[in-house]
This record gives structure tokens, C-alpha cells and sequence, in this order.
């Protein structure tokens, strides 16, 4: 599994699209599918999560068998203000356990910074 | 040699811009991009010209249409523009509204700024990590940036980032 993080609007998409050739009938955005090759900004499917009462991490730790060969793009929403809401506070914080629990059973993990990709992983 | 700088606040972006800026000789021109609109703008401006005091800039006041800084100054000279956020903030907004064109004209006059006068250095701001759910128009102003930001990285020699006085450099080599 490969793991892409990073800020919004860092090239993120962009990057998986032309490294793995990947057209848009691969690609699953903001939900979870795991027919599709590519999950992208899994950090929406995890705010729609938290309104449901859902932890986000679940389903991938319940599907882990099905994760080999994803491409997950998620976005980084860990660097700022706490917010005054507390739905958006359960969010933040689980977004950092989802990304955390991906990137330690991934095979690499990429940042983007401004379109430039940066190995973590 | 062009250099495209971003992180957070207060992480040492534009002290370390200044040094670049600083190795790269005479003419040294500082571009001001801020408007300062109250007194805590005003009380800022200040601090940041008691900063530079010294180092041998020339002062450029040019809050918008960037282009017509180069008709004042020698293009070969060295020039430090802080900051693109400041600049699009400018563009982008007045009493009159939102000006959706404003981070297409940005980003072409800053691509061709960086090529008409090489020896620039670029201070911008990595506002992408937050977990908030933004207003339409702080949320173009986020997109905008963000689109200046990487034309800037394609078009810059070197792209580095701050964290906490630390430059990494992700593209190019460390100019320092």
C-alpha cells in the first residue's frame, strides 16, 4: 500500500494520477471503495465517518486484508487551530489515528509540498 | 538563482530570505507588498523595516501589478518579495469584493517575474494543514495560493521549506 499526505491543494491527486497512471474509473473520492485502485481524501470519508458516530480507522483495520495494493491519498489536517467545534475536533484527532495506523502498514509514504514529492517512508 | 520559500508562521522564512537575498549583491531590492490598513499593520511594517535596517535594501513598494516593480530597478539586481501571500491578499479582494481572476494573474506575473529578474527569492506561507471548513471565499483564497505556489515551484531553481529555523530543501540545493 502507498500512503500520499500532505497539505490541501499540494498536488496529491495529480501525483498518484501520473505516476500510476491512473484514470478516473480507478479512483474512489471521498468514500471508501475497495474495488477501486486508488481511495482518495480519505479525510472527507472520515468527517461523513464521525457525523455517523463511526471511528474512521475501523474500516480499514477491518479490511487490512484488502489494503496490499491501494493507493491512499490523504490530506494532512493536523497542523492547526483546534477547532471551537467539536465535530471538527473529533475529526482532526481522528484523522491523525487513521493516518497513523495507514502509514505503518504502508510501503511508502509520500509528502507533497507545493507539487513536489518527498519520501517519508 | 531563484529560490521559492514557504512554511508556517514565525518559523524564520523571511530572515533566512533576507540572508539569501543578501548573498546575492548589489542592486538589493526589497519588494513591500503589504497595504497596511490599520495600526497594527502600520506597527509591523515598522518592526520589519527596523529588521532589515542595515542590510543594504533598497525599498520597493509595490502592494499589486508586480511587472512594474521591474521598470524601478535593475533586473539583475537581487530581489526579495515578502510575501506572495501578502500580494494575493491585494489582488484578490477589495471594498468591491472578491476578484476570482486574481490567482491566475498572480501566478503568470510572478512566473514572469522570476524569469525577467533570476536572482529572486519568494517568501510564502503554508497555510494547508488546518482541520477547518473554510467560507467560499477564504477557501479560494486557500486554492489560489496554494496554485501560485506550486507555478512558483516549477518556475524557482530552489524550493525550500522552514520548519522552526530548519530548512529543508525540496527541490535545488540550499543556497546557504
Amino acid at each position: 500500500m502507498i500512503l500520499i499526505t500532505g497539505g490541501s491543494y499540494q498536488g496529491k491527486l495529480e501525483y498518484a494520477k501520473a505516476r500510476f497512471g491512473l484514470t478516473d474509473a480507478d479512483i474512489c473520492v471521498n468514500d471508501i471503495d475497495f474495488n477501486k485502485k486508488c481511495l482518495a481524501y480519505i479525510d472527507r470519508y472520515a468527517l461523513d465517518a464521525i457525523k455517523r458516530g463511526i471511528e474512521p480507522a475501523d474500516i480499514f483495520k477491518e479490511n487490512a486484508d484488502k489494503l496490499s495494493d491501494k493507493i491512499i491519498i490523504t490530506t494532512d489536517i493536523s497542523s492547526g487551530i483546534v477547532p471551537m467545534d467539536a465535530t471538527l475536533r473529533a475529526w482532526r484527532e481522528a484523522c491523525g489515528r487513521m493516518n497513523s495506523f495507514l502509514a505503518a502498514r504502508a510501503d511508502e509514504v509520500w509528502r507533497l509540498f507545493c507539487g513536489i514529492p518527498q519520501r517519508l517512508k | 538563482m531563484s529560490t521559492f520559500i514557504s512554511g508556517g508562521c514565525k518559523n524564520g522564512k523571511s530572515f533566512y530570505a533576507q540572508r539569501i537575498a543578501k548573498a546575492g549583491g548589489q542592486p538589493l531590492y526589497y519588494i513591500a507588498t503589504m497595504i497596511p490598513h490599520d495600526a497594527e499593520d502600520d506597527a509591523r511594517i515598522l518592526r520589519h523595516q527596523r529588521e532589515r535596517a542595515g542590510w543594504g535594501f533598497e525599498t520597493l513598494e509595490c502592494g499589486a501589478d508586480i511587472l512594474t516593480c521591474l521598470d524601478r530597478a535593475d533586473p539583475n539586481g537581487s530581489f526579495l518579495l515578502d510575501s506572495v501571500t501578502a500580494l494575493l491578499s491585494n489582488e484578490m479582494f477589495s471594498a468591491s469584493g472578491m476578484n476570482e481572476e486574481a490567482p491566475e494573474k498572480l501566478a503568470r506575473e510572478l512566473t514572469e517575474f522570476v524569469r525577467r529578474a533570476p536572482k529572486t527569492v519568494l517568501v510564502s506561507d503554508y497555510i494547508y494543514s488546518d482541520a477547518n471548513l473554510y467560507d467560499d471565499w477564504t477557501e479560494a483564497y486557500r486554492t489560489g495560493l496554494a496554485r501560485i505556489d506550486r507555478a512558483l515551484a516549477r518556475a524557482c531553481d530552489n524550493v525550500l521549506e522552514v520548519v522552526h529555523g530548519i530548512v529543508i530543501p525540496h527541490k535545488g540545493v540550499l543556497p546557504l
